[in-house]
């Protein structure tokens, strides 16, 4: 069955019947492509397009609340630097207003260009059933190799993200349009002076590189502090071989990007 | 196409579609596991909306719908219900070609033409948000579409005489 439901709440209560029987649809930049090519043949669709308050974007207290089904072309036009760079890096601009960023975090794809953003940000996702709602820090959020903390009746109903950290983001791919990324980074600096870097398509899940982290935010950023950075960066990740690259590529670019990101950011 | 798309109907009952396309309202019912790109081509014989890739990477299906670009080989023919959907087919106004319709032609911007409706609706997208594009501009704009045949340069040529044609000469 189809189902087109007009609200969240008669979205959940679909989902809440259906559970794994009914998947949620949205951009169907991954689920449709899966039932195109024969790899998924859902039983039923409670499609979420058609639910107005899943797009908004709402500001309360410091931090931006993207509703599920914002677009990367919506986010494209945020002014947080690194989510807006990763957002305008996925696809083209028919994927870009077809793909959500509950959708992208749901897939939990490794090279979740949008995931490293996030984490850099220390994004909370606000995850909704009939049951309640519960809000989890990002990386609590994946669980491993697409993976999610996600419950059968559940569905990612917002995103949370401040407003006020300082961010870059930068992608190493092979052309620079309609790219998966070989690796994607993002970092950030809190108000505080805290410094968060997180990496996606260097392991298992998106990740944060907290070793990393400890050093800058307590040694703070300079030449010396950047060096070793580098280094801390390269042994935290664990890339795998694949088509796109060699583990060793990617160990060794995921250290360049992130010392040119951090350069960057004390420069501006 | 790789493949023809297996269009399942699984067991589910069908989906009463209203909508608009080209202008005109269509009503009518379609097995929800449908594609759009699926349900203009083999049931409403809409063929200039092309299917290549069906992953959303070639842009030889897009579509307007409400005016924003979309892959239509990602997009169910029930997710368009009450929206305004523009195919290749619905550019042309009174019979007279689009701006961009023309420069196509008149720069030799086609080879094969299987990419070409899917680049000219990128391009219409393109000039109706933004209506100074610099070349910049364009690129991103025209990112999600795959051309094999002509290097992309009489393609872009013809979306920036189109623009200077509608009066929106670049700054």
């Amino acid at each position: 069955m189809f189902y087109q439901p007009k609200d969240i709440q008669k979205a959940l209560e679909l989902k809440a019947e259906l559970k794994e029987k009914g998947a949620f649809l949205a951009g169907g930049t991954d689920l449709v492509v899966l039932m195109n090519h024969g790899k998924a043949a859902p039983e039923n669709f409670i499609d979420l397009t058609h639910i107005p308050e899943l797009r908004a974007i709402h500001k309360h207290n410091g931090t931006l609340e993207l509703a599920g089904n914002v677009t990367h072309a919506q986010i494209g036009k945020l002014p947080i630097r690194c989510l807006a760079l990763a957002s305008l890096s996925v696809g083209g601009p028919g994927i870009r207003e077809l793909g959500t960023i509950a959708g992208n975090l749901a897939t939990a794809s490794p090279a979740g260009d949008g995931s490293a953003a996030l984490l850099a940000l220390d994004a909370e996702v606000e995850l909704t059933s009939v049951r309640g709602s519960r809000r989890l820090p990002l990386e609590k959020f994946f669980l491993g190799y697409r993976k999610t903390a996600l419950a059968p009746d559940e569905m990612i109903a917002k995103v949370i993200i401040p407003t006020n950290y300082r961010t870059d983001w930068a992608k190493n791919g092979k052309r620079g349009a309609m790219n998966i990324s070989i690796v994607a980074a993002a970092v950030a600096i809190t108000p505080k002076k805290e410094v968060r870097i997180a990496l996606a398509s260097v392991a298992a899940t998106p990740l944060r590189c907290y070793q990393t982290e400890k050093l800058l935010t307590e040694n703070g950023l300079t030449t010396e502090t950047i060096r070793q950075a580098v280094q801390t960066v390269r042994s935290e990740i664990k890339p795998i071989t694949d088509h796109r690259a060699s583990s060793d590529y990617k160990v060794h670019i995921s250290g360049v990007m992130v010392r040119r990101l951090l350069e960057n950011l004390v420069k501006a | 196409m790789k493949k023809p798309a297996k269009t399942k109907t699984i067991t589910s009952a069908l989906w009463s579609l209203r909508f608009k396309l080209n202008g005109k309202k269509v009503s009518t019912k379609v097995p929800p596991t449908q594609t759009l790109l699926d349900f203009l081509r083999l049931e409403l014989g809409l063929t200039g909306t092309k299917g290549a890739c069906l992953e959303g990477e070639c842009g030889s299906c897009y579509v307007l719908v409400d005016g924003k670009p979309m892959n239509s080989c990602l997009m169910l023919a029930p997710q368009a219900q009450d929206c305004n959907v523009t195919t290749i087919e619905g550019l042309a106004q009174n019979k007279k070609l689009d701006v961009i319709q023309q420069k196509f032609i008149d720069c030799g911007a086609v080879q094969c033409g299987y990419c070409t409706p899917g680049l000219i609706l990128a391009a219409k997208a393109l000039l109706t948000e933004t209506p100074h594009p610099t070349r910049e501009e364009f690129l991103v704009g025209m990112e999600g579409n795959i051309c094999r045949c002509t290097g992309y340069n009489k393609i872009l040529r013809a979306c920036e005489q189109a623009a200077d044609e509608m009066g929106l000469k670049k700054k």
